[in-house]
């Protein structure tokens, strides 16, 4: 089984693309917002996404202290 | 009889429930006049009554009790009882654990997570240790469990005897005499003790399970007498339960600790304050409510009478990994929202709400769709009538008709694959067709 994986923007598209690197997941690059991959990497993929979208935000109580 | 009722709509229930009544020959009509079955008649009295041996509002004991005690012990026992399950599902640490029938139903509800089968074995501490340690000491809250705490006490009381109810048939009790007493336990007045004598050995077995809720109150196990508490009383009665709101409650479990001051006093529900810099103080020494925040707000300072915190990205995360909406957490901050927010609108700041809202977006920034990808069609008009087909069946995800590709979902997949089978097969036996039909051309051509 496959999935389609839609974003709801291109800059998540684009943090998957570079994932793909390093595992190749990616079956068909559909559009901006589209990316066709194995089903069996979901779970990983958004849990990688989620940590690299955490480093990239500024925190606040980090920052006063 | 119809003049009991107000309006259309009342009108028409009592029809409905006539016409029930009608069909179990309880009821019979003549002429405009209703007639009661004559043994339905007896008995019904008999109940209304409390006579004959049914006990139909339980057995008064008849020896005053060496051990009376009052209505206000009684709620302070309702009280501790019932939070301390409350308290158990926010994961303070507050109290004993709730003894394993308890866990057991909170488990089988769905209300928290943690292996309520593989608890069969264990007694209760080890139970809730056990629960404990599948989350790094804070058993885990559902979603289902977030949605139970934001009702009032009557209606959890409810949800948790029904739950009782659905667990009772695979404990082989028998469902009759468990509703039965629920309903008994209804009509119970507080304040009074009643004879454990009368009751059946179901029965005896449930008193027990009550027990641990707070619904009544035996002095120690095997007693023959017990208590109805408020939490009994009136489960069958629509008015609030007193000990309705969790701040009054805790001005019963601590009289001493409260001075009834300000306006938020007033407003039982009421005691939450929103800023738009996410700053949120909340006018409450309740530890179930101040854990219950707990559960999104980054608690800061906590005073006597308040605590005050802020909301972050990472406290909302963590209720969301928790399962908990952010529709959930905003209608708790609205329903308890305290009575100067309530003079504004929106009773919340909007940048608060939206903010909780994309927070909540963020974390479901990918979207994944199961779905099969049909791609390198040979022929233009493979791909449009595939793409037509599975356009009519609506099972389209995402297609390109340059790149002739489309993606269906899983449920379309077994219907649009066979479509193109046979749109293929057809074909080809078109193209054989021509073929021998050519040849055939060809033939007739060679033969003259």
């Amino acid at each position: 089984m496959v999935k389609a994986v839609k974003g709801n923007d291109s800059s998540v598209k684009q943090i998957i693309l570079g994932l793909n690197e390093r595992g190749q997941f990616i079956i068909e690059d559909l559009d901006d917002t589209h990316v066709f991959v194995d089903a069996s990497c979901v779970e990983q993929l958004r849990a990688d996404i989620d940590q690299i979208l955490n480093e990239n935000t500024y925190n606040a109580e980090e920052a006063n202290k | 009889m119809k003049l009991w009722f107000k309006g259309s709509a009342g009108l028409a229930k009592h029809e409905e429930a006539m016409q029930r009544l009608k069909t179990l020959n309880i009821f019979a009509e003549e002429k405009d006049c209703y007639t009661m079955n004559a043994a339905f008649l007896k008995q019904f009295r008999n109940a209304l009554t409390g006579g004959g041996k049914s006990q139909s509002f339980g057995l008064a004991t008849s020896t005053p009790d060496k051990h009376h005690v009052d209505i206000a012990f009684l709620d302070d026992y309702a009280t501790k009882q019932w939070e301390a399950i409350l308290h158990f599902m926010v994961g303070t640490t507050e109290g004993k654990p709730p003894c394993k029938g308890v866990l057991n139903l909170l488990g089988r509800s769905g209300l928290m997570t943690g292996g309520s089968d593989s608890g069969d074995n264990m007694d209760a501490h080890d139970f809730a240790n056990h629960m404990a340690r599948q989350d790094f000491g804070v058993p885990k809250i559902t979603h289902k469990g977030f949605q139970f705490l934001l009702q009032d006490i009557n209606t959890q009381v409810w949800a948790f005897l029904l739950q009782y109810l659905n667990t009772a048939e695979s404990l082989n009790m028998d469902l009759v005499e468990v509703l039965t007493f629920f309903f008994q336990l209804g009509s119970l007045e507080l304040g009074n003790d009643y004879s454990s004598e009368m009751l059946t050995e179901t029965q005896k077995h449930l008193l027990e399970d009550l027990k641990a809720y707070g619904i009544v109150y035996q002095r120690k196990k095997g007693s023959r007498r017990f208590y109805p508490t408020r939490l009994a009383t009136t489960l069958t009665s629509g008015t609030p339960v007193m000990l309705g709101s969790h701040s009054n409650a805790a001005k019963i479990a601590a009289p001493g600790a409260r001075k009834g001051e300000g306006s938020g006093d007033d407003d039982d529900h009421g005691f939450i304050i929103m800023e738009t810099n996410y700053r949120m103080y909340a006018y409450t020494d309740s530890p179930l409510q101040i854990a219950v925040l707990n559960l999104f707000v980054h608690l800061r300072d906590r005073f006597p009478n308040m605590v005050t915190g802020v909301i972050t990205r990472d406290s909302i995360r963590r209720a969301l990994f928790k399962g908990i909406t952010a529709d959930q957490i905003i209608t708790y901050l609205t329903t308890h929202a305290h009575a100067q927010m309530r003079k504004r609108s929106p009773i919340l700041p909007l940048t608060v709400v939206d903010q909780i809202r994309l927070w909540e977006m963020e974390k479901n920034r990918l979207r994944p769709t199961t779905s099969w990808l049909y791609s390198q069609f040979g022929r233009q008009q493979d791909f449009e009538g595939a793409l037509q087909y599975a356009s009519e069946l609506g099972v389209v995800v995402w297609s390109n008709q340059k790149r002739r590709i489309v993606c269906v979902t899983a449920e379309g997949h077994n219907a649009v694959s066979g479509y193109i089978r046979r749109m293929i097969t057809r074909h080809k036996e078109q193209q054989q067709a021509q073929q021998n039909e050519q040849r055939q051309q060809q033939a007739v051509s060679v033969a003259p």
